[in-house]
Parts: C-alpha cells; sequence; structure tokens
C-alpha cells in the first residue's frame, strides 16, 4: 500500500462516433458520470456533447447517474466529452463474511436475488459451472470469489480486439481471450453459478499506481466485478487485484447493459465502433 | 381538442379526395366511351381503346386492345391506383389510417363500396358494366356528399377538397390533351363531355350539343360548372389559402398563376394555344402537390433505428 | 309449437337464461317471451344483417390471416342490478388492489419485504420494467384501463380468471354490440331498463386528462395505435374518434429535449397524455426493442422526467401474469385491509415446494397455463388433453415450474347461443372494464361477454375462434323515463311552412291522344 492516502483524479472521457452518413437525428443516453460512494467522492463532473445540444439527468434504477440528449438536425459526427474530477480512497477491510446458508436465506429474501441469476450475457454452460464448483469446493465466500477468479483469469488472456461488446461470456471462455468486459462476465456467471450475489461494475481504472503528478496519461474506461459476502466488495479479476484507490466506480448493475457508457440509436446507415480515448491526469 | 391535424392524417385526406375523385372520373371516361363505341360500331376498337389508356396515362402495350381487356385493366385492377378498383381500395385504406379524422360515415361509404365491388365486377361479367360505374359514381356522389354534410370545415376538410381539386384539373386536362393531340383517334367532342358529367351543363349555356372545340373552352373556362379547370383550380386555391400562411406560397402560387391565366384568357386564341396550355396546367397541379407535401406533410414514414454500438 | 328452445337441454354448468329445463330466470323472461315466437330463418336473417352491417362499419378481427366480422350473437347476457353490484365493487376492489401492489413494487417495496409476495415475482419478472421505477404517476394512477376476466362457476358464483393492466382490449366490441343490438332487434329491449354503455369513452378521456403532468392547463390526450394493421385497429379509431382525440402512430410523435411532440401541418404540437395501445417492449426503441419501428425513442424519458403520461404505465405487466394472479387475494387483504369481494379460481403454484408434486399427481385434472400466455395461447385442459399433450405438458412444468400455474377446472356457466337453427348452450366469460381516474374506480357497466361457439369448448378468444354477446346491466326497479316531462306550459309548437306540392293547378289536355 502506498503512503498517499487519498488521491484525485482528472478524468476526460472522449467519444467520438463517425456516421457512415449524416444522421437525421439521434437520440441518447450516457453513463459515464462517477458516484459518490464511501470510497470515492466525486467533486466535479459534466458531460458536453457537440454539436451542441440540451442535456438533462437521472438516476436510474441502478443509482447511475444518467446524461440525455437528442440531436434533430442531421449530424455526421458525435463527440461526448465526460469530464470528472475524482476523490479515491483505499479499500477498507473485508467485512466477516456469512456462512453460505445465511448468505443464501439473504439473498432469497432480498433484492440482492436480481444479481444471483443468469442474465442472457452471463449463460454459461453447466459443465463450466461445475468446474467453478470443483474451484470453490469448501472455501468461505471472500476465499470463492477470489478462487472463481483466478480461474477466469488463468484462462482467458486479455487480448483487445478479439471480442466485440456483444460477446457472451460463454464465447469468451471458448477462445479462451477478451477483454475485461468478458472476463468480469464470466466471472460474474461463475460466481453466481456458485451461489455468490455478483454484480458488474463499469468504472476507469487508472493504469499507473504510481503516476506523476499533473501530467496526462492514457487509459481505458475498465469493468470490474463487486461479490456480497454481508456487504458488497470489489474485485477486479483481470488485473487480480482488489478494487482500490486506482478504480473510480461510475455504475453498477446485473451485466453491461445495464450500465452502457452510451447507449443511442439514431436516423442513419449503421457505421463502425466509436472511437474512444480515457486521459488521466492525477492532481493529488 | 382537435384544432390540428397531424401531417400524416393531412396527406391521407389529401389522397383519399384525388382517389375517390379518380375512381369516379375514370368511370365516367368509361362510361362515354362504351357508350359511344355501342352506339358508333364501326369505330375501330383497338384505336379507340388506346385513347382510354393514353387519357388515363397507362400502358397499353403492344396486342391489339379489345374493351375486355379495358375493363380488366382501368375498372377492375385492385393493384393499380389508375384503375377504378384500384383508386377506390387506396381511398379506402387512406381513410382507414385517418379513421379519426373522416366522419363515421365517410368511412362506411368507403368501406361498404369496396366490399360491394366483388359482386358488381361479377355481375358486369354477365351483364356489362353499367352497373359497376353506376355504383363507382353514385357512391363517389355519396363520399363527397357525406363529405360536404359531415365535416366541420376544418383544414381536414381543406385537404379532402384540396385532394379532390387537383384531381379534376388532372382529370379534365387528360381527357382535353386526348383529342388535342391526337384528333385523328381521339374521340369526338360530345363524347368528352359526357365524359366529363358536363354534356346537360353545356347544352344549358351553348344551346344544344356540338362537336366543335367551344365544348374545350366549357371544360377549362366555365366559371359556374364544377368539373371545368378554371372551377376547379379555384377551389383549390381557396383551400390553400385557407391553410396557408406565407405571402409566397410555393403551394398556391402555379395554382394562383393557371387560375389568373385561364380567367383573362382570350378565347379566341384558345384553340392555338391548347397543347401549352394544357402541359402548363398539369405542371402547375404536380407542382403544386409537390409543394403541400413538402409544406404540410413533413413526417417521416416508420423508421428503422440504427443502434449504437450494435 | 316448436320453437327455437324446444331442443335446449341444459349443459353440466350454470345456465344463465334457465334455472332448470324450461324455467326461466326472472331477469331473462322478457327477453325469451321475445325471442321464442320467432323463427329460425328469420334470427338467420337479422343474424346475417347484423354480419353485413359489422363489415360494412369495419367491426371485423383477423382470424387465420382473414378479415371476419365481428361474431355477436343475438341472445344478450343479462346481470340483474344485484349481480352488477357484486362485480361493480369486486372489480373496483381487484383494480385498487393492483394499483397499491404497482405503487409499492416501482417504490418502496414494502410487500416483498414483510414477506407477502416472494422478491423473485418481482425481480426474476421480464415486465419489471426498472426504466419505470420511481415515476409518480400523476394522481397515483398506473392502471388507468383495466380488464378484469371473470368467470361464473357450477354453483353461480363469479370467479376472477384473470387480471389484464396492460393494453386491454374488447371495450370497442361492447359499444358495437350495443349499437348492433339496438338497430337489428330493437323490440328485446322493450321490457326492459338496461344501463347504457356509450359513457365510456368520456369517463375514459376524463380520467386521461386527469391523468396529465402537473401544471397542465389544457393537456393534449392522443391514443397511439402501431397502426391499421394491428388486429384491434378498429378499438384504436373509435376510442380516438369518440374521445375527440388524434389517433397517432409512432413517427407522428416526436421526442425534443424530454417533451413529446406531434408533427401536425400546423407545427409540432406538445402532447401530455399518450393513451398507448403498443407494448412495452415496443414503445421505445432507445430503452426497449431497437429494432422497434412502431414506437417513438425518448418517450421513456420524457414520461420519466414526467412531461408526459403514458397510459397504462409502464411496466403493468408484473400485475397481471398468472403467478401473481395467485397472490391478489393476499394484496388485497393487506393492502386494503378487505377481505376479497370475487374469490380467484383455486390455482397451484408450481414453483412452491411441495405444490409442484401436487400438480404433476393430478395434472390430468387440471388446466394448465402457462404465466405469460395471451389470448389462450398455449393453455392446456387436462380433462380433455390427449396422452401426448399430458406428457408434453408434465415435462414443460417440471422444466420451468415459474412458468406455469395450475387451476381447477371450472365448467364456465352457458348461455343459449344460436347454432345452426336452434338454440344450445355454449360456455361464456365475462370481461368487465374499469377506469381509473384517481379519485374512483368506474366499471363500464356491463362489459364484453365472450363465448366459446363449439360445443363444450372453454376457451372462448375471439382469436380462437370465440364470438360475443351484447352484455346487459338491468338497472335497479322498473324502466323509467330519466327525464320527468314537465307538468307545467305544454309545448310551443312552431308551425311547418308549406309551398307548392307539385300537383298541377291546370288541368287541360291541349292534346288530343289518338
Amino acid at each position: 500500500m502506498t503512503a498517499q492516502v487519498t488521491r484525485r483524479l482528472r478524468i476526460k472521457h472522449t467519444t467520438r462516433v463517425s456516421y457512415a452518413q449524416p444522421a437525421a437525428s439521434s437520440h441518447n443516453e450516457v453513463r459515464m458520470t462517477p458516484l459518490t460512494l464511501p470510497g470515492q467522492t466525486t467533486l466535479d463532473a459534466r458531460v458536453t456533447v457537440s454539436p451542441a445540444a440540451t442535456t438533462w439527468a437521472y438516476w436510474d434504477y441502478w443509482g447511475t447517474q444518467v446524461t440525455g440528449f437528442d440531436l434533430m438536425d442531421p449530424h455526421a459526427d458525435l463527440t461526448i466529452t465526460a469530464s470528472s474530477l475524482v476523490e479515491t480512497h483505499p479499500p477498507g477491510p473485508l467485512p466477516e463474511a456469512p456462512t453460505w446458508r445465511v448468505l443464501a436465506e439473504t439473498v432469497a429474501s432480498s433484492r440482492l436475488l436480481e444479481f444471483a441469476g443468469p442474465t442472457i450475457r452471463t449463460t454459461v454452460p453447466d459443465s463450466l459451472l461445475e468446474k467453478a464448483r470443483e474451484a470453490a469446493a469448501g472455501l468461505d465466500p471472500h476465499e470463492t470469489a477470489l478462487a472463481v477468479s483466478t480461474l477466469v483469469a488463468d484462462r482467458v488472456a486479455y487480448l483487445p480486439g478479439t471480442t466485440s461488446v456483444n460477446t457472451s461470456a460463454a464465447e469468451a471462455w471458448e477462445q479462451c481471450a477478451g477483454v475485461c468486459q468478458d472476463i468480469t462476465h464470466l466471472t460474474i456467471a461463475l460466481l453466481r453459478g456458485v451461489g455468490l450475489p455478483a454484480r458488474y461494475v463499469s468504472g476507469y481504472l487508472h493504469p499507473e499506481r504510481e503516476a506523476e503528478l499533473h501530467r496526462p496519461v492514457a487509459g481505458q474506461s475498465h469493468a470490474w466485478i463487486e461479490y456480497w459476502a454481508g456487504d458488497w466488495c470489489g474485485y477486479d479479476p483481470t488485473n487480480r487485484t482488489r478494487a482500490d484507490e486506482s478504480h473510480v466506480v461510475v455504475g453498477r448493475g446485473r451485466d453491461y447493459d445495464d450500465v452502457t457508457p452510451h447507449k443511442g440509436i439514431y436516423r442513419g446507415v449503421p457505421g463502425g465502433p466509436p472511437e474512444v480515448t480515457v486521459e488521466f491526469t492525477r492532481v493529488a | 381538442m382537435n384544432d390540428v391535424i397531424l401531417s400524416r392524417i393531412a396527406e391521407a385526406l389529401t389522397w383519399t379526395g384525388r382517389y375517390v375523385e379518380r375512381a369516379d372520373a375514370t368511370g365516367r371516361i368509361l362510361d362515354a366511351y362504351l357508350h359511344r363505341m355501342l352506339e358508333d360500331p364501326w369505330r375501330d376498337e383497338d384505336v379507340a381503346c388506346r385513347s382510354l389508356y393514353a387519357i388515363l396515362g397507362m400502358e397499353a402495350g403492344g396486342a391489339p386492345v379489345d374493351m375486355q381487356q379495358v375493363l380488366d385493366q382501368l375498372a377492375f385492377d385492385a393493384r393499380s391506383t389508375g384503375s377504378i378498383e384500384g383508386a377506390l381500395g387506396a381511398a379506402r385504406l387512406n381513410a382507414r389510417s385517418a379513421r379519426e379524422a373522416v366522419s363515421s360515415e365517410m368511412w362506411e361509404c368507403l368501406n361498404s363500396t369496396w366490399h360491394a365491388l366483388a359482386d358488381q365486377r361479377l355481375a358486369a361479367r354477365r351483364t356489362g358494366p353499367y352497373a359497376y360505374l353506376e355504383l363507382v359514381r353514385r357512391r363517389a356522389a355519396l363520399f363527397f356528399g357525406l363529405a360536404d354534410s359531415t365535416m366541420s370545415r376544418d383544414d381536414s376538410w381543406r385537404f379532402v377538397v384540396l385532394g379532390r381539386s387537383l384531381e379534376r384539373v388532372d382529370m379534365t386536362v387528360r381527357l382535353l390533351s386526348v383529342r388535342v393531340l391526337d384528333a385523328a383517334h381521339a374521340p369526338d367532342w360530345t363524347t368528352l363531355l359526357s365524359a366529363s358529367g358536363a354534356d346537360e351543363a353545356y347544352a344549358r349555356v351553348y344551346g344544344g350539343f356540338g362537336d366543335t372545340p367551344r365544348v374545350a373552352e366549357f371544360l377549362l373556362l366555365d366559371r359556374d360548372f364544377p368539373r371545368s379547370a378554371l372551377h376547379a383550380l379555384t377551389t383549390a386555391e381557396e383551400c390553400l389559402t385557407a391553410l396557408g400562411r406565407p405571402r409566397q406560397d410555393p403551394a398556391r402560387r402555379p395554382i394562383g398563376r393557371m387560375r389568373t391565366r385561364l380567367e383573362y384568357l382570350d378565347t379566341h386564341a384558345l384553340e392555338d394555344q391548347l397543347p401549352l396550355l394544357l402541359k402548363d396546367l398539369q405542371q402547375a397541379c404536380m407542382a403544386s402537390m409537390d409543394a403541400v407535401a413538402d409544406r404540410f406533410f413533413p413526417y417521416q414514414g416508420p423508421v428503422e433505428w440504427a443502434q449504437e454500438g450494435a | 309449437m316448436a320453437d327455437i328452445f324446444d331442443a335446449y337441454a341444459l349443459a353440466d354448468a350454470w345456465d344463465e337464461m334457465f334455472e332448470r329445463p324450461g324455467e326461466v330466470r326472472t331477469a331473462y323472461e322478457p327477453v325469451l317471451a321475445a325471442l321464442q315466437p320467432i323463427e329460425p330463418s328469420e334470427l338467420r336473417f337479422r343474424a346475417d344483417q347484423m354480419a353485413r352491417a359489422f363489415t360494412d362499419r369495419g367491426v371485423t378481427y383477423a382470424f387465420a390471416g382473414e378479415e371476419r366480422p365481428w361474431p355477436l350473437d343475438l341472445v344478450p347476457r343479462i346481470l340483474d342490478a344485484l349481480e352488477w353490484d357484486l362485480i361493480q365493487r369486486g372489480v373496483g376492489q381487484r383494480v385498487r388492489a393492483l394499483e397499491a401492489y404497482l405503487a409499492d413494487a416501482y417504490g418502496h417495496a414494502r410487500a416483498f419485504e414483510d414477506g407477502v409476495v416472494p422478491w423473485r415475482l418481482l425481480l426474476n419478472s421480464p415486465h419489471f420494467h426498472r426504466a419505470a421505477h420511481g415515476i409518480e404517476p400523476p394522481g397515483g394512477v398506473r392502471i388507468h384501463v383495466a380488464g378484469i376476466d371473470l368467470v361464473r362457476d357450477e354453483a353461480g358464483d363469479f370467479r376472477v380468471l384473470e387480471d389484464n393492466v396492460r393494453v386491454p382490449s374488447g371495450v370497442s366490441y361492447v359499444i358495437e354490440n350495443r349499437r348492433a343490438m339496438t338497430r337489428i332487434f330493437p323490440s328485446l329491449f322493450a321490457e326492459q331498463h338496461v344501463l347504457p354503455v356509450d359513457g365510456y369513452a368520456q369517463r375514459l378521456l376524463a380520467a386521461l386528462r386527469a391523468a396529465a403532468p402537473d401544471g397542465t392547463d389544457d393537456p393534449r390526450v392522443v391514443v397511439l395505435t402501431p397502426g391499421p394493421n394491428n388486429a384491434a385497429y378498429f378499438e384504436h379509431a373509435l376510442l380516438a374518434r369518440l374521445m375527440g382525440v388524434q389517433l397517432v402512430e409512432g413517427h407522428d410523435l416526436v421526442c425534443r429535449n424530454n417533451r413529446v411532440w406531434m408533427r401536425t401541418t400546423r407545427g409540432e404540437v406538445p402532447v401530455h397524455v399518450v393513451y398507448r395501445r403498443l407494448d412495452d417492449d415496443f414503445l421505445d426503441p432507445l430503452h426497449f426493442r431497437p429494432d422497434s419501428v412502431i414506437g417513438c425513442p425518448g418517450i421513456m424519458g420524457a414520461a420519466m422526467a414526467g412531461t408526459v403520461t403514458l397510459a397504462n404505465a409502464v411496466g403493468n405487466g408484473i400485475a397481471d401474469d398468472k403467478l401473481l394472479y395467485t397472490y391478489v387475494p393476499d394484496l388485497i387483504r393487506y393492502y386494503l385491509g378487505e377481505e376479497p369481494i370475487l374469490p380467484n379460481v383455486e390455482s397451484y403454484r408450481p414453483d412452491e415446494p411441495g405444490q409442484l408434486d401436487a400438480v404433476l399427481d393430478q395434472i390430468e385434472q387440471l388446466v394448465i397455463k402457462p404465466v405469460d400466455g395471451a389470448g389462450g395461447q398455449g393453455i392446456v385442459i387436462g380433462p380433455k388433453a390427449d396422452r401426448d399433450t399430458i406428457e408434453r405438458t408434465r415435462k414443460a412444468v417440471i422444466a420451468d415450474p415459474r412458468g406455469f400455474i395450475a387451476q381447477r377446472p371450472v365448467a364456465l356457466s352457458t348461455s343459449p347461443t344460436l347454432a345452426g337453427e336452434r338454440m344450445a348452450p355454449r360456455h361464456i366469460d365475462l370481461r368487465p372494464f374499469a377506469v381509473n381516474d384517481g379519485n374512483d374506480v368506474w366499471v363500464l357497466p356491463g362489459g364484453l361477454t365472450r363465448v366459446a361457439l363449439q360445443e363444450g369448448n372453454l376457451i372462448v378468444n375471439s382469436s380462437q375462434g370465440g364470438g360475443s354477446k351484447d352484455t346487459w346491466v338491468l338497472a335497479e326497479g322498473p324502466a323509467e323515463s330519466p327525464v320527468p316531462l314537465s307538468a307545467g306550459d305544454p309545448l310551443a309548437v312552431a308551425p311547418r311552412q308549406l309551398g307548392p306540392d307539385g300537383t298541377p293547378t291546370v288541368v287541360q289536355e291541349g292534346e288530343q291522344q289518338q
């Protein structure tokens, strides 16, 4: 653990969509504003759009801040810039895990239930669940989370470009490669399969633990998991580490679909993937 | 609450008016032709039929054409809006999509007519098309009569009347064009008169019938006869005036210009000017309709949305 | 003398018209007296006339890809004032409980915390639309219109068969049935005072206007339809016309800055209340199915922002799935502190401990219903099913116990229905329609009585070949004129003007006929 207790990060997340032909109009929702949580304080955040548009904001069911806007005139491209200033703290100690029996009862009689079952993206074959059960046999919830995450990370190599946003957990397992989204989906699927509620976290990861102050570095948006063992605990299976002060939480849901950073539809010809850059500057 | 009218509905109403008028006019033309051919059996059936196709802007094809083919294609073909049945079908579907804007009686008139056509078509095969054509004429008259008595004089009504008026000008022009451009194969003036339902009105104005170019004058320039081009243009212009606000209305301008041109036309020079005049009339109607569509029907049809990142 | 009721043999069920063979129930006496002397050919003639009138008016429905006139049987279904009072109170109670449940489910979730309803019913339901969470609808109304399906069991007791609180349809047929009957069979109405059904549209409009976002002075209401190809388009158009509001399709609307507008010949005009006749999934391609071409992107956002009210609300499907149905009596007690006025049909939940075995043990004696089936689809009636169907159903229930409920088969009550040249008993149900304006749940007197036209058939949906009956609610006491005639001055009658009547005034033959 570094001596620095808290750190302050400036994040600039730019999404640039170029349409094959100008879009006649578009309707959009953006989930890119970091949350304020016990381990994280959002000091400033704004979402701007070019071409200029009126935006509005609301908090959705999952507690994520959503920015909405629409463009009603033809536009050839669209740039969304989400800027924020966030203070992060190291995670506290892990909570004492309940017994599996207590955990199961708690899940059945609370909203935790919606993080306990498979979604379309996190449906995996039984054979795979069997592997997870073997890996977790005899372990307590925290150990289980670690074992299952390791199982996934050992199998699936982090290889950008091998999957798309629509790849399912099972597919990533088969091809032994994927990005953080796939590794997260797989881990969630297996954790739920062994009886541990788990959710998908969308956010940012500062790429350099010991970054120089005020020097911008390029990074990416990121995904990791939270599992429930008496309380929600963050774990980053892609990097085999607990979610810590380098991780900035934007939204949490059952899977990617609940926290999609940019969801939009437009009238026009389907185009290529957007160009996304994330720039981090440590300011304290 | 219904002070405004949806663009989609306005378009549907305009075309309902147009298609009913088209069915009516087509029925009258067919009726007049059929009648003429019975009275004058020496006529060349193929030539007569071809001039009918020309009037209605349809392709006759290379093979000889007889009256049965004419009826099949210009009356009974439900798939073509150039035929009576197709036009009435299109009018019905348009009215159906504007169901809350047309009165129930108007809708029922179109719907029951549509259902009655099949029987009349079968009967026409046995006893000739007169009953069929009569049904079409009567129902068209009923439809516009119901529009007259059950619709408020609001924008909905104006779109129906606008559609009907523009179609009227178009049909009158088509009728005259054949005679003017291809006199040798065209029907005589008397047939044209009765095809416009104008024979009795003409007789009252000019004293008797007659195969003279004065028929063209009557069909184009008469101020009082509702099917004359001038009358229909005036009506269309009135509708547009009530619908519109801008001073330079691109929908009203071509109509207004043509109307003044007709009003002050030197009737002695009519015969020479006729070919150009007819062409200009047709273009004015089209330009006006396009401008109406641009201005009043700016909605998009059902849209498929593309998904970001999908 | 032989008449059309001669061969009428009661089935093994409650008959609406006859208490015992030949013994007519009081409410039906005048109707029977009017119908009995009529020749079968005359009845047929009237039935054909009615079919023609329905076809001309466009009152049709799609059956096997074909447009057919709406099937209306000539014998009305009659409810007396006492029966109606019970139904009306029972339906109102049901709607109030379901409203409370929806508010709870999309709000504080008390019933789940208190263990009245298991969480999984909400959280695993495909109809739980999280996008609707936290929306506070004006007046607290989410169920602006409900259709509660009732049946009458062997003992003559009304029971609820299912609730419909998403986009219940059929009310246009109630209105059209009455219109047709008063024209084809005016004499039937002579002896009894039947409550009118033509107030529905005004009630609906008032409820929709009351549901407008706060601060809207003169709210604009529209009816949103999937378009003329939808099976219920006739109804959408009728309601729009009777309410005097626009009938819009998705592409007539546009969302701009979180508000909904409609495209008119005079520019874009704001819309405040959308009575939508589209399923949730198609409503907004941004939030739900992206391939929907009949919805309006952004409309959900506007609803969340409170600038437009969607009626019925999005996400109501959690309140009318067949599994929740089994909990409704508990919900009535929990939220309203009342005993249910209309009982359910006895039901099993195969996904609860022990109940699966109980269902499987007697599956050939039960009715198995898929939780998400609509229009009678997928229902298996054990006593009437063959071996294969039973086995297939057994496997399906084992594979997905949450996907089904099982019910005791109820022999729906029968009503005399014209079958060929004779009256024969046919099974019927009843769908009363309720309108909630936030103050009061009003139930349209009558409702849609559907009838299974095949002998013995228990499924009455028109999509399965069912017919319908005009449904009469009798007023209490004898028929009386609604406005008492004034005993004051006689009406001053203005004389008619007269002109020449066309009779020749001079009769003189100027010409000698030869």
